[in-house]
């Protein structure tokens, strides 16, 4: 099967040089609608879902494939193969953060630079490394999935229908924006926040852009700082912005800092 | 004298209504919020003030608020009836149903967002027993499939047996016929000539021959003789073979003597240079099938004529007697080597020491198949001194019915 349907591929804007958008734990490419356009008029834009995501094709997800990071970052690495990327530019959000570290190790010359919004390469705390969480928290976030998946994913459907104050958000919004199957998000889940990817850090072999937001309860300042110190050449960029999604709630920052590290 | 009512206004109905409000500044920390919600959660509107929505949350509740709904408030300015625990000061957990708002200005800036908090403890049981309830039919449905899975395979394996079975009958029909087709040319094209050969024969005796040629008549004599017990055997051991069985005609009332007599004559004819000797003690007659009798008692003397030292006779003895018939036929000669012995009435099992090297192998197979026919032995013992081979039936018994 072709990566592009399988990941639900967007391609746009004018440019030749690729810019590609990897969405985090949670939703799917909307995750970027503020921020994607931008850059539209320099770069030729790719999107895509996860497997699992938004309008991906759920019947490529095997829980042996994406039972670990890696699983995505094949996916990434063959979308790059598909599209023929050199020298691309990553944007990650979240858990996609370090898929684009893993990426960028497994095929080199593919990318020429990351942009990492909201890493983490650990979320548990291990020793004096603090990921913000203990396993027990983890584990009850992990419970709570698997006992309530109504309440999290299954009643999400209604809950965005219509949308009378933004109608540019159009009809394929309500259909598939942060709707995942429950059992697939719940294994996402556990993949993401038991992940440990720090030994990854040292090996990336480009340039990249770390975005920190303030009061980020996913991914705390002090993670942020461990992954700029990890990375062999990177930049650390501390945003006014609050929360885990600046892209959502600050994407004229999370922009001008994309442009002036570019 | 009792206080007036308070007034219904605004001001308390936002404080007291049936359901929690919050306002959140666009930093996510709380600026308002009212009694009801403050009596829920067990803080003062003081307390609440300045704390994140966050902060009534439990860790998992925060993560997949971050990760799920904060992202839908900002993509389409509101969300409706998002389940969240919240934590309350005593640590009890209190399931609710949220509605939130974002109220920006007239550039879009964000202002505040506005929530809307009602208790939803019943309706969040009612869920879990859906979804128990859902779980359940989609385990039934598991093993309904499981099971239709297994039925599937078992009706393919025994519409397989069935295919097979059929098959085999097909192949089993086919050989009949191929059975039916080798009995009647064995029969018929090889008995014509040797009839017409034979009728040659018996006209040559009325004619006037020199000794010479007497001679020569009787060795061709005894020439179709032997030629017609062979295919006599060959046309039995086909049909055994191919399935047919040893055909037995069972009459009641058969004199047995003048049959052993006549075969003992075609054999004493037929080899001029043995002696045979005999004694038959058969009161009554018997009920067996007399051609096959006739054959059995020709196979055993043939197969001592052929193996015996023409220097001492072959003696055939039959009697009856004690509800048991029972023939002998013994003659001198070399030992049956005890291999032989083991194999003595199997098909094609020749011996090695006779003079005779010319048969089938058939005759002793043929003969022991009769034997088993009539519900009879045939036994064979062999010494230096003499070979006997002993055939015997009950004089009453049922006859087996061929396989």
């Amino acid at each position: 099967m072709s990566s592009v349907e399988r990941n639900n591929i967007t391609i746009s804007g004018n440019g030749s040089r690729p810019m590609i958008f990897a969405h985090g734990f949670g939703c799917d490419q909307n995750m970027w609608r503020f921020v994607a356009p931008a850059f539209a008029d320099d770069f030729k834009v790719v999107l895509f879902d996860h497997v699992g995501a938004g309008r991906s094709d759920l019947s490529a997800y095997s829980s042996e494939k994406y039972g670990s990071l890696a699983g995505y970052a094949d996916d990434l690495v063959e979308i790059g193969e598909e599209l023929e990327l050199r020298d691309a530019v990553f944007v990650g959000h979240s858990v996609s953060a370090m898929i684009g570290v893993m990426a960028s190790i497994k095929a080199p010359g593919m990318f020429e630079s990351l942009v990492l919004v909201g890493p983490s390469p650990r979320y548990i705390d291990d020793a004096d490394y603090r990921g913000g969480f203990s396993r027990a928290e983890i584990e009850e976030l992990l419970d709570s999935l698997a006992d309530n998946p109504m309440g999290w994913s299954a009643a999400m459907a209604p809950a965005i229908m219509g949308n009378p104050d933004r109608p540019e958000l159009g009809e394929e919004l309500t259909n598939s924006f942060c709707r995942t199957d429950p059992d697939i998000a719940q294994e996402f889940a556990r993949v993401t926040f038991m992940s440990d990817s720090r030994g990854d850090l040292p090996k990336v072999p480009v340039r990249a852009l770390v975005l920190q937001c303030r009061d980020d309860i996913i991914a705390s300042e002090q993670v942020g700082e461990y992954v700029h110190r990890h990375l062999p050449e990177s930049q650390l960029v501390l945003l006014n912005a609050t929360g885990h999604c600046p892209n959502l709630s600050a994407p004229d920052e999370v922009i001008s800092a994309m442009r002036s590290f570019l | 004298m009792a206080t007036p009512p308070p007034p219904e206004d605004l001001e308390d109905l936002y404080e007291h209504a049936p359901c929690g409000y919050m306002s959140l500044q666009p930093d996510g920390r709380i600026v308002k919020c009212n009694a009801t919600l403050c009596a829920w959660v067990g803080y003062s509107h003081d307390e609440l003030h300045g704390k994140r929505l966050h902060d009534l949350l439990s860790v998992a509740g925060r993560i997949f608020f971050e990760t799920h709904f904060a992202p839908l408030l900002r993509m389409q300015g509101y969300f409706d009836e998002v389940a969240l625990d919240f934590i309350a000061r005593d640590s009890t957990k209190i399931p609710v149903l949220a509605n939130a708002m974002e109220r920006r200005d007239d550039q879009g800036a964000l202002l505040f967002t506005r929530i809307t908090i009602f208790k939803a403890t019943d309706r969040r049981r009612y869920e879990r027993e859906l979804l128990e309830a859902r779980t359940n039919a989609q385990t039934a449905q598991r093993e309904l499939q499981a099971l239709n899975a297994t039925l599937e395979t078992r009706i393919r394996r025994a519409v397989e047996e069935r295919l097979q079975i059929e098959e085999s009958l097909a192949r089993e029909r086919q050989l009949a016929e191929l059975r039916e087709q080798f009995i009647a040319i064995l029969g018929h094209d090889l008995r014509n000539p040797l009839a017409s050969l034979d009728g040659g024969i018996r006209m040559l005796h009325g004619e006037n021959l020199s000794p010479q040629g007497e001679r020569v008549v009787k060795l061709l004599q005894g020439s179709t003789l032997r030629m017609s017990g062979l295919i006599d055997n060959i046309l039995d051991f086909a049909r055994t073979q191919l399935g047919g069985g040893i055909a037995l005609k069972i009459e009641d009332d058969v004199e047995v003597q003048p049959v052993l007599e006549q075969v003992v004559d075609e054999l004493r004819t037929a080899t001029p240079d043995a002696t045979i000797e005999t004694e038959f003690t058969i009161p009554a007659p018997m009920r067996c099938d007399r051609i096959r009798i006739g054959q059995l008692a020709s196979n055993l003397l043939g197969n001592a004529l052929a193996h015996g030292h023409r220097t001492s006779p072959v003696r055939v003895r039959a009697n009856a007697a004690d509800g048991e018939f029972v023939l002998s036929v013994t003659n001198a000669g070399e030992p049956i080597p005890p291999s032989t012995m083991e194999r003595l009435f199997q098909p094609f099992v020749r011996g090695t020491s006779g003079r005779n090297q010319d048969g089938l192998g058939l005759g002793l197979y043929i003969a022991s198949e009769i034997a088993r026919g009539h519900g009879g032995t045939l036994e064979a013992e062999s010494t230096a001194e003499e070979t006997r081979l002993t055939f015997c039936m009950p004089l009453t018994g049922n006859p087996v019915e061929p396989d």
